[in-house]
């Protein structure tokens, strides 16, 4: 038995995102398992087990059954690529590419799945789907059923979906697909996150200079596969390194907006942002931190000279100089610990810039965690590694610090200049910079293999990526390891 | 008289700000790995024989006649665009001033006494090579060094903000080394007159 708790309730607290002009949360879509009966397994269905965790499942998923409504038919097309390549990016099962199974027949019901095609294209596992519209809204019956069980079509896992919109069918299966990771493979999933980067797709030339360059950037958010990409920011100055607050809910960033350099948070409510910082044209404030709790904000300033790191609290109070006694070297680029007790940055004390950590009080000497050429921009994942760009060359390459064995490795390919890391809360993706196609866009890899390059943007020039934690936190599952499939 | 006075005054200052970056910061060859040795940059197939953008700023001579303004008439977005306030360049991944640089500094202060309403913002910029964090400081730093020979020059310190934004402005969007050297600048941009 896959799941021995019959109800399962697991709420989306609506949507990560909504912008500041338009407030649109996500329906808050409600999942149920729904079990067959337990039968008596056979060994090889054991070993090809849908929670297996050393065996990735092999998934068919034809189209779903629909109706004959058009609008739930396109969304249910929409539901079915989606959910294949949500469930294509963790690896955790290995999704049958849904044109090649294009040619399989449909089956109205579960009973007529023509079970000998699918065991021929390589399924071990089938998902059978069918969806009802109310008005806005649909329910979506999804099971996963075994191509191999005796007798076959055994159902391994089925959950209802309800309040799924109608005008947000992409939503919807990045719901379904994280509920999978969940409760099938004790991972968490990303299929809901987001990531924030700043763009000069809007092409804002700054008026009144003389330098053609200057052309300003607005703060973007896309979906973690780059649907959606829109606008968090539309002041046409300058902002660069946004950072999610820990519960997806609001962003830091850096603006040039009042004409200096000043951090500011937003929580989409369409209230004007804070600035925490208060910076003035003489305290001028730049790349924030926010503190796994929410409540400190570390960035660099050089309010006393030279760039020193400081923390803030989230209202403004207390700020204090992190790195006060080095006041012939630029200090910046902080980043939290996942506890919270330790702060990353970068420091050019000893010549070239290199990452150094000290704790989140400032108590204790800082310690050097790399012997780079040019290291900078680190990034502190959930599973005890720290990314970061490797500068020296041509052109930059990614790289990781694995704080266990104290061990960097470039984990990007050299190809194009490569910088500005973020890791996707599961720690098993790595978003950054790329100039491999020509201008600055932003793409994914998984860690550590460093394969599976995905493109995430294409338009303008696109940089400071952020990758958003898991909406409503991530509770309902363990967070399992990196897994490198054979 | 007067001629000679301010020569001596700048040979002063020069000397102090020698004296003083010296201190802190060794010149260019600073012991210890370049962050980007410029050796490794791979050679520009298309090369651009590149200068800092020629002055367009018309010439002040120390005896001007001080009813002759001629920048009177323009607004502040023209003053900036016309780059009346030349910009000052700066080796690859350093906040040194060279005597090139100082001598653009003098030009702008001559002119800065004679219109003493202006207030200016010095710009920090970088090129593209560095990290763009690390960039922000250079910028600032860069900054910084123009406005204190500024300062060192009799400029008012209420006429000077100081702003840095890395390497996300660039003169000159290109990707060649004549690019980066037309990047690699402090940059002024008058806000009141």
């Amino acid at each position: 038995m896959i799941n021995k708790t019959f109800v399962v309730a697991a709420i989306a607290i609506g949507s990560a995102v909504a912008l500041t002009r338009a407030a649109v949360p996500n329906p808050e879509i409600t999942a149920r398992s729904i079990q067959d009966p337990p039968r008596q397994q056979q060994p090889r269905e054991l070993v090809l087990a849908l929670d297996n965790p050393s065996y990735q499942p092999r998934i068919g998923i034809p189209d779903f059954v629909a109706g004959g409504d058009a609008e739930l038919q396109a969304a249910a097309k929409t539901l079915a690529d989606v959910l294949a390549a949500d469930l294509d990016f963790e690896k955790e099962f290995l999704v049958v590419d849904r044109k090649a199974s294009a040619s399989i027949p449909a089956a109205a019901t579960p009973e007529t799945i023509p079970w000998d095609s699918w065991r021929q294209i390589g399924a071990d596992f089938v998902i059978f789907a069918t969806m009802r519209r109310s008005g806005a809204q649909f329910t979506i019956d999804l099971k996963v059923l075994s191509t191999r069980s005796e007798p076959v079509g055994q159902q391994k896992f089925g959950s209802e979906y309800s309040n799924c919109a109608m005008n947000n069918p992409r939503y919807c299966a990045h719901f379904i697909s994280d509920d999978m990771h969940a409760k099938l493979r004790q991972l968490v999933g990303v299929a809901r996150t987001k990531i924030a980067f700043a763009s000069d797709r809007d092409a804002t030339r700054q008026a009144g200079r003389p330098d053609m360059g200057a052309i300003g950037k607005e703060i973007y958010i896309s979906d973690y596969d780059g649907a959606n990409q829109r606008p968090a920011t539309a002041n046409r100055s300058l902002n660069i390194n946004p950072t999610w607050l820990p519960d997806a809910r609001g962003l830091a960033y850096t603006s040039y907006v009042s004409r200096f350099p000043d951090i500011y948070i937003t929580l989409f409510d369409g209230r004007p942002p804070t600035r925490p910082a208060a910076g003035t044209d003489v305290i001028q404030n730049t790349l924030p931190a926010v503190s796994p709790d929410g409540q400190r904000i570390a960035f660099a300033s050089g309010r006393s000279g030279r760039y020193d790191v400081w923390v803030v609290n989230r209202d403004g109070s207390n700020p204090r100089n992190l790195t006060p006694n080095t006041p012939n070297s630029d200090e910046g680029a902080p980043t939290w610990s996942p506890s919270g007790s330790q702060i990353a940055f970068t420091s050019d004390r000893t010549g070239s810039p290199q990452i150094w950590v000290v704790s989140a009080d400032g108590l204790g000497p800082p310690k050097r965690l790399t012997s780079d050429v040019h290291a900078d921009a680190p990034t502190w994942s959930t599973q005890n590694y720290i990314a970061y760009t490797l500068g020296g060359g041509p052109g930059h390459d990614v790289a990781v610090i694995d704080l266990s064995k104290m061990e960097t490795r470039i984990i990007t390919d050299g190809i194009g200049s490569n910088k500005q890391p973020t890791v996707a809360p599961n720690a098993r993706h790595i978003a950054f910079v790329t100039t491999r196609w020509g201008k600055e866009q932003i793409a994914i890899i998984d860690f550590p293999t460093g394969k599976s390059l995905r493109r995430v943007t294409d338009a303008g020039n696109n940089t400071y990526p952020d990758w958003s934690p898991v909406p409503g936190g991530t509770s309902n599952a363990t967070n399992r390891t990196a897994r490198i499939p054979q | 008289m007067k001629d000679a006075f301010w020569r001596l005054t700048i040979i002063a200052a020069v000397l102090a700000i020698a004296a003083a970056c010296g201190g802190k910061k060794p010149p260019v060859t600073k012991p210890g790995p370049d962050p980007f040795p410029s050796t490794s940059v791979p050679a520009d197939p298309n090369p651009v024989v590149s200068t800092p953008p020629p002055p367009t700023a018309l010439p002040v001579p120390p005896d001007a006649n001080p009813n002759a303004r001629p920048y009177d008439a323009l607004s502040t977005d023209d003053i900036n665009k016309k780059s009346i306030l030349k910009p000052v360049f700066f080796l690859y991944d350093s906040d040194e001033l060279d005597e090139a640089a100082r001598k653009t500094l003098e030009s702008n202060a001559q002119i800065l006494k004679e219109y003493r309403a202006w207030v200016l913002t010095v710009e920090g910029h970088c090129d593209e090579r560095g990290t763009p964090e690390y960039n922000l400081s250079l910028g600032d730093r860069r900054a910084q060094a123009a406005k204190n020979y500024l300062l060192s020059l009799g400029i008012t310190a209420d006429r000077l903000k100081t702003v840095s934004y890395g390497k996300e402005f660039p003169f000159n969007p290109g990707h060649d080394e004549g690019a980066w050297q037309q990047n690699r600048r402090a940059q002024f941009m008058v806000t009141a007159k």
